[in-house]
Formats: structure tokens, sequence, C-alpha cells
């Protein structure tokens, strides 16, 4: 399609990423540096960790409160950055 | 006080369409941010993409090999058709994830930005732009986007850690910061109607935004001082398009 002189290129749905280029030696599966812990005394569950985290990694518990899942948890730290109230801490997990 | 508590994200649901296991999106990937977004905003429609199992469209084009990859200029465009309630013709929903990894990189930037301008003039009833730090905007778009008779375009800036050189964690201030800058302002034209929908009285100084990135290392002080004008002048463009559409 153009659209005012620009092309696009049209994906097909589905398709994976042909070449590596991954920000950091660890892509979705592997286990991250640095996991996000919940600190449930400064959380107001207001998810916005939640909505942030471009992996879906972040799953709500059955009390409200959030969770990280460790298998798709790549360590980009956004959830980190993104709660005001700064419930989330990155910490080495072994 | 926390048992009645309201907070607006909850409302999205947590249901999650978009799992990770096939794609290698990067840390802090901006276009996978933005996909979940778009899926999670069309999940009410129980819209079948294409013949999707809710993953993502990719874009391989990182400038770090353009030799494998020439075709660097291109925004990865995700096309939804609709089908009306009661007619037979269908119209498209157009999404481009624009990671801004084309050549010129940011010196296309106010030209893909016009876009929706573009694609407004070409017919389109619903044209926007979105960022994924915004989401209730960004999905709001979405739904509208969808919702109306005709086709509709929506441009969505995706911060990429790799190709910009920033830290994965600061993906969703980066899309903050071009939208407070007023380098990327957020806006739709809905039916010929311009409407500005984040709207900042006192925008960040452009620097900012500049020096937060590799990508604009080389850029001296006096193009900086002319990418300012150029936003500036954009924006001000934009303001009169909302003004003169409105008072007609
Ligand atoms: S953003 Fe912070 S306060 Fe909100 S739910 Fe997540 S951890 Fe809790
Ligand atoms: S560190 Fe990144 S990938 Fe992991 S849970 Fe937080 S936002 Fe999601």
């Amino acid at each position: 399609m153009a659209l005012g002189g620009i092309t696009f290129k049209h994906e097909k749905v589905g398709c994976a990423m042909l070449a590596g280029g991954n920000a950091h030696p660890y892509a979705p599966g592997t286990k991250p540096e640095l996991l996000p812990v919940w600190d449930k005394n400064l959380c107001v569950r207001c998810a916005l960790c939640y909505i942030y985290c471009p992996h879906a990694a972040i799953n709500r518990l059955d009390d409200g409160f959030f969770g990280v899942n460790q298998n798709f948890c790549t360590g980009c730290g956004i959830c980190h950055r993104e709660c005001w109230f700064g419930a989330v801490s990155m910490q080495e997990v072994d | 006080m926390d048992k009645y508590s309201l907070y607006a994200a909850q409302f999205l649901g947590f249901k999650e369409h978009f799992l990770p296991k096939g794609h290698h999106a990067c840390q802090g990937c901006g276009v996978a941010l933005a996909v979940r977004h778009v899926y999670k905003a069309l999940d009410r429609y129980n819209v079948a993409i294409e013949n999707a199992n809710w993953q993502i469209p990719w874009s391989p084009h990182l400038p770090l090999d353009t030799t494998s990859h020439p075709n660097t200029t291109t925004p990865s465009l995700l096309t939804i058709l609709k089908k009306g309630k009661d007619e037979q013709i269908s119209a498209p929903l157009m999404i481009c994830f624009d990671n801004e990894t084309s050549k010129n990189g940011a010196d296309t930037t106010n030209l893909l930005k016009r876009i929706p301008a573009i694609a407004a003039a070409a017919g389109y009833t619903y044209a926007a732009t979105a960022c994924p730090s915004h989401p209730f905007d960004l999905i709001e778009k979405v739904r509208t986007g969808w919702e109306r008779h005709g086709a509709a375009y929506i441009h969505i800036l995706c911060p990429c850690p790799v190709a910009w050189g920033f830290e994965p964690q600061y993906a969703v201030r980066i899309g903050r910061m071009a939208v407070e800058t007023r380098i990327f302002p957020l806006y739709e034209i809905a039916g010929g109607y311009y409407r500005i929908t984040c709207e900042d009285e006192y925008p960040r100084p452009v620097k900012e935004y500049i020096k937060a990135q590799k990508r604009f290392a080389a850029w001296s002080a006096k193009k900086i001082e002319s990418f300012e004008q150029d936003v500036k002048a954009a924006y001000d463009m934009l303001i009169g398009q909302c003004r003169t559409s409105s008072s007609q």
C-alpha cells in the first residue's frame, strides 16, 4: 500500500522475526539477570505494571496483587520504572 | 480504603491473547507492547485477525543489518477487515507500527507524523496517532477505528531500544517524552474534524528527547534548534487545523 508517497510492508500476522537482534542476550524463555519483585506493602494494585509489560509476563494473583511469569519475563525493567509507588524492584534471582 | 479503590487499568480485563511463546521481541520492545494493547482493545469484538493465533505482526527491519534486509524504509502494517453488521461491504482498519527504524530515521519523522492527515485526505473516515505510553488513549482510538463506518488508519509510534539507543527500561518513558515534547502529538481526525487528544499546556523541551537517545548523538546544536522549530511549526499547524475544522 502506498499513502502519500510512503510504502508500507504488509506483515503476515504470526510471522516471527527473521534475524536475531535482541537487545540483550536474553530472549523470552531464557532466564534474565534481574527479575521484578513486588513489595506488597507499597503496591496499591493499580495494574499499571501489568498494562505496560510488553511481554505479558505479569499476571494477577488471586489476592489482587501481581506476580511475574519467569518464563516470559525478559528483565527489561519497565514495570520497575513505571510503578508510581516504587513497589517493583529488580532483583537478582538465582 | 483499598477495598473501594478503582483503577482504570483494571477495567481492561486480565485476559491475555498475546502470549510471547513464538516471538523474539527484545527487552522493552515498543512494538510488542503496542500489539498487546491493540489486541486488548479488540478483545470485545471477537475479531478474527486474519488467520492469526493472536500473534505479533513483526517488523524484522532493524538498521543493524541493512544488508540482509534492504527494505528498511517500511514500517509494518497490520490490516484487519471490518465487516459491517448489516452490510456486506467491508472496510479496513489499518494499524501502522512505526518504530522509526527506516533508513532516514528521524529525518522522515515529520513526514511520518503527517500520514494521518494524508490518510484523512485520501478518504479514510478515521485517522489517528497513538503511542503505547498512553495505553488508554491507544485502546480508545483502536476501538473508535473499529466501530466507525469506513476505513480507519492508526499510526502508532513504538519506541525501539535497540535502534534508538536507550536502556530498555525507559521504553515507555521515551514514548511519553515524544508526546510531551510535542514531537509526536496525539490527535485524531474523525470525519474531517481534528482533535488533539493529549494536550499539555507546557511542553517538555525537545532537547530532553534528543539527549536521551543515542541515535541523535551526531546531531549538532544547530540541527537540534532547527528541529525544535520544525516541531513547533508542525504543532502550530495542527492546532490551526483543529480550529478551522471545528469552526466550519
Ligand atoms: S504499578 Fe506498582 S502499585 Fe500499581 S499494581 Fe503494579 S506494583 Fe502495584
Ligand atoms: S521486567 Fe519487563 S518483561 Fe519482566 S515483568 Fe517487568 S515489564 Fe514485563
